[in-house]
C-alpha cells in the first residue's frame, strides 16, 4: 500500500470515528440538525433547545 | 448563572408564544401551526440583554392542574416565580384568551400583555382599547405582530424596564396592585382567606392562592399544608357562598371571571360589525375541507399532490432526484443550452453505442454468437443482437465518447472524487472503500433530498396556511367512531417529521393508556427518514405508479387506526377516548421566509446526517463486507466469504417469508435500525458488485436477483423497513416514555408484528395474485390476516362483560 492510499485511508477512519465520538458525546443528530443530549435543537426532541 | 431575571411566555395554545419567542431571542424554536408543539418549557437569551433569560412556556388555558402543560407552567409561574410575565394573547380571539391573563394578574407578577395579531386585528375592521385593558387587569397592554416581527422587541423590553421597577419601587413581599374581578361574597370569602394563608405564601401572590383555596384546588391545599381544621374553618365561608349563588366554588369563579371579561370587552373592543355578521373566508374554506363527507376526499387529494410532486415520473421531484443521483453526485453534466451533436450523434446516443460496444466484445470473448443488454430494472433482455469478427474488432476499438465533447461539462461530486483518487496513486481496494463505501452510501441518501425537499415544502406550507390543524380536526372525527382521541393524532402529525418529538408530544395526553398506544402507534406514520426509502422505490421500481408512495401515508394512517382499535379493545388499553380541544387558527397565506424556515430546519438535519451516521455505518458496513473473519482482505469475487456475508445470511431465513431472504436484504433492514435512510445506502452498499451502470440499476438487479416478483419484493422490502419499529433513537425515547421495561418491549413486539405481516401480506398475496401459486407461507399469511380482523371487530371489552 503506498503512502497516498495510507493518507486516505487514515483521513477516512479519521473522520467516521470523530462522527461516532460526536454522535456518542452529544447525542445523534435530531431531525432539525441539532443534537439530542446537546444545543440547538429546536424540533422538541430535547428539551435543551433554544440556548 | 450569571443571567439575573427571568421573563415567563405564558398565553394560550397557538397564539404566537414561540414565534415571539424566536424572534426576541434568535432561536430557531419548531413552531407548529397547531395547539401542543410546545410540551417543555424552553429558555432563550434576550436580544441585546444577556442577562434577561426568556421562558417559553407550553401553551395553557388556564392555571388549573389539569393537563401536562398547565401543570408544567403553572409549576414555573408559582414556583420558580419570573421576574415578569410577558402574556402574549391573540388578538382576534381575545375575549377567550382573556380568561388566562386574569389568572396570570392575580399572581402580582408584573406583567406585560403582547396582544398579537395586530395586523390582522386592524385588517378585520376592529379595533382593542389597550388603555381599558390594561387600567382593568392592572398591567401594561400592546399590540404586536410576532410574525411580521412588529413591536416584539419593544413587548419585551417594557417586560424588562417593569421587572427593573417593581424590584425597585416594590421589593418582593409588597402586595401588588391585582384586579378584583368577583361578585362581594366571593369576595369576602377570598379576603378570610387570605387572612388565614397571610404569611405562608408569597405577599405578591396571596390572592391567587386563595382564590385557588376557594375553588378547593387539592395541589395548592396540599402544598400549603392546610390541615383539616383549618380548611373545615375556610369551607363555611366557601359553602356559604354557594348556597347564596347557588352554584359549586369552581363554577362560581369560572362565571364570574367570564362575566368580568364580557363586560371589559363590551367596554374595550370595538368589532367590524358588516364583517362579523357575515361568514370570514376561513369560515367558508371550512365549511368545505372539513366537511362531514368532502374532508377526507380533500386530505387524500392533497396527500396524493405532494407525492405526485415529489416522485411521479417527470415531475419535479424525479427530475431533481434523476440529477442528483445520475449527474450531480455521480459523473457529471451538460450545462443547460451549451450541448451539441458530435458526427450527428448526441451524447446519450454515443454512451448508448459505446454500451454496446462494450457487450459485443463481452459477448464474442465469452464464445457466443448473440451479444444482448439487459433491462436493469426487469432483467429482460432490452435489445439482442448478432455478432461476428468484424463486429468483435470494431468494438473492441470504440473508444468512451468524451463528455466535453458534447457541451460545457461540469464534472459531478463522485467523478471528481474518483479522478482525485486515481490521479493520488490510490490503491484499488482503499478507492473501493471510499467511492463504493463511504461516498457511495452517503451520496445515495444524498440523492433523494431533492424528493424530501419537495415533500416538506409542501408540508411546511400547509401547516403555516392553517391546513395541517383542520387535518387534526379530520381526523379526530374519523378516530372518535373508532374509540380514539384526535389528541393522539398531534403527535402522528408531528411524526410525519421525525419520530423522536412525536413520541414526546404524546406526553400532552393525561390517560396514560392512551398516552401509551398514541406511543406505540405515532411511528407508523412515515417520517423524514423512511421518506427516503419510499423516495427511492418510488423512483426504481413505480415511476409510472407514483401513487404507491402517496399509499404508504395512507397505510401509515389505517395501521393507526385499525391497530388502535385491535389494541382497544385489549384488557391494556380499554377505556373511554379522552376529550380533544382544538382552536382552529384562521388561515393566512404563509411567509416565504417561514415556509423556507421550516423546510430548511428538516432538510439540514438529514444532511447533517449523512455526514454523522451513514458515513460511519457505511465505512463500518463496507469492512465487513470485504473482510472475511481471519481478517484477510477479500476481492470483489469473493464478498461471500465475508463477515457480513455470513451475519446476513445466519437472519436471512427471518426475511425468506417476505421475499428478500438474502444476505444483502437482511444486512440492509437490519441496518435501518441505525437511522431508517441507512436501509437506502446499505442496500446500495451490498448490491454494487451488481455490475450495473448506476447504484440504482444495481439495485434494480439486485431484487431481479432474489424474486421472480422483483417489484413485489421491493414493495415488500420497503413496507417492512416503513412499519417495523422506528430507528433505534426513537425506539429509545419510545422506551422512556413508556416509563417501564415491559411496555417499551410490547412497543417494539407489536411494531415488528405489524411491519412483518404487512410486509408478508404484500409478497405472498401479490404473487399468489400475480400468478405465481399458492405456498405454505401464502396459507400463513391468511390466518394472520383472519386472526388481525378478528382482533380488530371483535366487540368492545365492555361490551363484551355485559354479553
Amino acid at each position: 500500500m503506498n503512502v497516498a492510499s495510507i493518507v486516505v485511508l487514515v483521513a477516512v477512519l479519521t473522520f467516521a470515528a470523530l462522527a461516532v465520538r460526536r454522535c456518542l458525546k452529544k447525542g445523534m443528530p435530531c431531525e432539525c440538525g441539532g443534537s439530542r443530549k446537546g444545543t440547538g435543537c429546536s424540533c422538541g426532541c430535547c428539551c435543551n433547545g433554544g440556548k | 448563572m450569571a443571567n439575573s431575571m427571568k421573563i415567563a411566555l405564558a398565553g394560550n395554545p397557538n397564539s404566537g408564544k414561540t414565534t415571539l419567542f424566536n424572534a426576541i431571542t434568535g432561536s430557531e424554536q419548531y413552531v407548529g401551526n397547531w395547539p401542543g408543539v410546545t410540551v417543555e418549557k424552553k429558555d432563550g437569551i434576550l436580544h441585546g440583554h444577556k442577562e434577561v433569560v426568556i421562558q417559553d412556556l407550553p401553551g395553557i388555558y388556564s392555571l388549573s392542574p389539569y393537563s401536562i402543560e398547565e401543570k408544567v407552567s403553572r409549576r414555573f409561574l408559582v414556583e420558580e416565580r419570573p421576574d415578569a410575565i410577558l402574556n402574549i394573547v391573540d388578538g382576534t380571539n381575545i375575549e377567550r384568551n382573556l380568561y388566562l391573563s386574569t389568572q396570570l394578574a392575580e399572581l402580582g407578577l408584573p406583567m406585560v400583555m403582547a396582544v398579537n395579531m395586530m395586523d390582522v386585528v386592524k385588517k378585520n375592521g376592529d379595533s382593542i382599547d389597550f388603555a381599558k385593558i390594561a387600567k382593568a387587569l392592572r398591567c401594561e397592554v400592546v399590540g404586536i405582530s410576532a410574525l411580521k416581527k412588529e413591536g416584539d422587541m419593544e413587548a419585551a423590553e417594557l417586560a424588562v424596564a417593569l421587572a427593573k421597577k417593581s424590584a425597585a419601587d416594590k421589593g418582593p413581599n409588597k402586595l401588588p396592585d391585582v384586579p378584583h374581578v368577583f361578585s362581594g361574597s366571593v369576595e369576602h370569602a377570598i379576603a378570610h382567606i387570605e387572612e388565614s394563608i397571610q404569611g405562608k405564601v408569597p405577599a405578591r401572590s396571596i390572592r391567587w392562592y386563595a382564590i385557588k383555596i376557594f375553588e378547593r384546588d387539592r395541589e395548592v391545599i396540599k402544598d400549603l399544608g392546610i390541615g383539616v381544621g383549618e380548611m373545615k374553618h375556610l369551607e363555611e365561608h366557601i359553602r356559604d357562598c354557594e348556597k347564596e349563588l347557588g352554584d359549586d366554588a369552581e363554577s362560581i369563579i369560572t362565571n364570574q371571571r367570564y362575566d368580568f371579561i364580557k363586560s371589559l370587552m363590551n367596554r374595550s373592543l370595538a368589532l367590524n360589525e358588516k364583517r362579523h355578521s357575515k361568514a370570514t373566508l376561513s369560515d367558508r374554506i371550512d365549511k368545505i375541507v372539513t366537511h362531514r363527507i368532502l374532508a377526507l376526499p380533500i386530505f387524500v387529494v392533497s396527500l396524493c399532490a405532494m407525492w405526485w410532486l415529489a416522485v411521479a415520473e417527470k415531475g419535479p421531484g424525479t427530475v431533481l432526484t434523476d440529477w442528483a443521483n445520475d449527474e450531480f453526485l455521480a459523473d457529471g453534466w451538460h450545462l443547460p443550452f451549451t450541448t451539441h451533436e458530435v458526427d450527428g450523434k448526441d451524447y446519450d446516443a454515443a454512451k448508448e453505442d459505446f454500451a454496446k460496444a462494450e457487450a459485443t466484445v463481452k459477448a464474442w470473448e465469452a464464445g457466443e454468437k448473440k451479444a444482448s443488454i439487459e433491462d436493469e430494472e426487469t432483467g429482460e433482455v432490452a435489445d439482442e443482437w448478432d455478432i461476428d469478427e468484424a463486429a468483435y474488432k470494431a468494438a473492441k476499438e470504440a473508444e468512451e465518447p468524451d463528455p466535453s465533447k458534447y457541451g460545457v461539462w461540469v464534472p459531478g461530486i463522485g467523478a471528481l472524487i474518483t479522478g482525485a483518487l486515481e490521479r493520488a496513486g490510490v490503491s484499488d481496494t482503499v478507492k473501493s472503500l471510499v467511492v463504493d463505501g463511504a461516498w457511495g452510501g452517503v451520496a445515495t441518501v444524498l440523492g433523494f433530498v431533492p424528493v424530501i425537499f419537495i415533500v416538506f415544502l409542501f408540508l411546511a406550507f400547509l401547516e403555516d396556511c392553517g391546513y395541517m390543524a383542520r387535518v387534526a380536526f379530520i381526523m379526530d372525527r374519523l378516530l372518535r367512531k373508532f374509540g380514539l382521541s384526535g389528541k393522539s393524532f398531534i403527535p402522528m402529525l408531528i411524526g410525519k417529521g421525525c419520530g423522536v418529538p412525536a413520541v414526546m408530544a404524546a406526553r400532552t395526553i393525561e390517560n396514560e393508556r392512551a398516552r401509551r398506544m398514541t406511543v406505540i402507534l405515532a411511528t407508523f406514520v412515515p417520517c423524514g427518514a423512511k421518506t427516503v426509502i419510499i423516495a427511492m422505490f418510488a423512483a426504481l421500481f413505480f415511476r409510472e405508479q407514483w401513487y404507491v408512495a402517496a399509499l404508504m401515508d395512507v397505510v401509515g394512517i389505517a395501521i393507526i387506526i385499525f391497530g388502535g382499535m385491535a389494541l382497544k379493545k385489549t384488557r391494556l388499553f380499554s377505556g373511554e377516548a379522552s376529550s380533544f380541544v382544538l382552536e382552529l387558527p384562521a388561515y393566512h397565506m404563509p411567509t416565504v421566509s417561514g415556509v423556507w424556515h421550516h423546510t430548511w430546519n428538516r432538510l439540514k438535519g438529514y444532511i447533517l446526517k449523512a455526514g454523522l451516521i451513514i458515513f460511519p455505518a457505511c465505512v463500518f458496513l463496507w469492512f465487513v463486507m470485504h473482510f472475511d473473519w481471519s481478517l484477510n482482505l477479500l476481492g470483489d469475487e469473493e464478498i461471500e466469504k465475508s463477515i457480513l456475508h455470513d451475519l446476513g445470511s445466519w437472519i436471512a431465513w427471518f426475511f425468506a417469508p417476505l421475499g428478500f431472504g438474502s444476505w444483502q436484504g437482511a444486512a440492509a433492514s437490519v441496518s435501518a435500525e441505525i437511522a431508517k435512510e441507512q436501509a437506502t445506502a446499505t442496500l446500495g452498499l451490498v448490491a454494487a458488485n451488481m455490475g450495473g451502470a448506476t447504484t440504482g440499476a444495481n439495485i434494480q438487479a439486485f431484487f431481479a436477483s432474489i424474486s421472480a416478483f422483483p417489484k413485489l419484493a421491493a414493495l415488500s422490502f420497503m413496507l417492512f423497513n416503513l412499519f417495523v419499529p422506528p430507528c433505534m433513537v426513537a425506539v429509545a425515547v419510545t422506551f422512556r416514555e413508556m416509563g417501564a421495561k415491559k411496555w417499551g418491549w410490547f412497543a417494539v413486539a407489536f411494531q415488528l408484528f405489524v411491519g412483518y405481516v404487512i410486509s408478508l401480506n404484500a409478497y405472498r398475496l401479490g404473487v399468489l395474485f400475480a400468478g405465481g401459486g399458492f405456498g405454505f407461507w401464502t396459507a400463513v399469511a391468511i390466518l394472520v390476516d383472519l386472526f388481525c380482523l378478528w382482533m380488530i371487530f371483535r366487540p368492545a371489552r365492555e361490551e363484551r362483560k355485559r354479553q
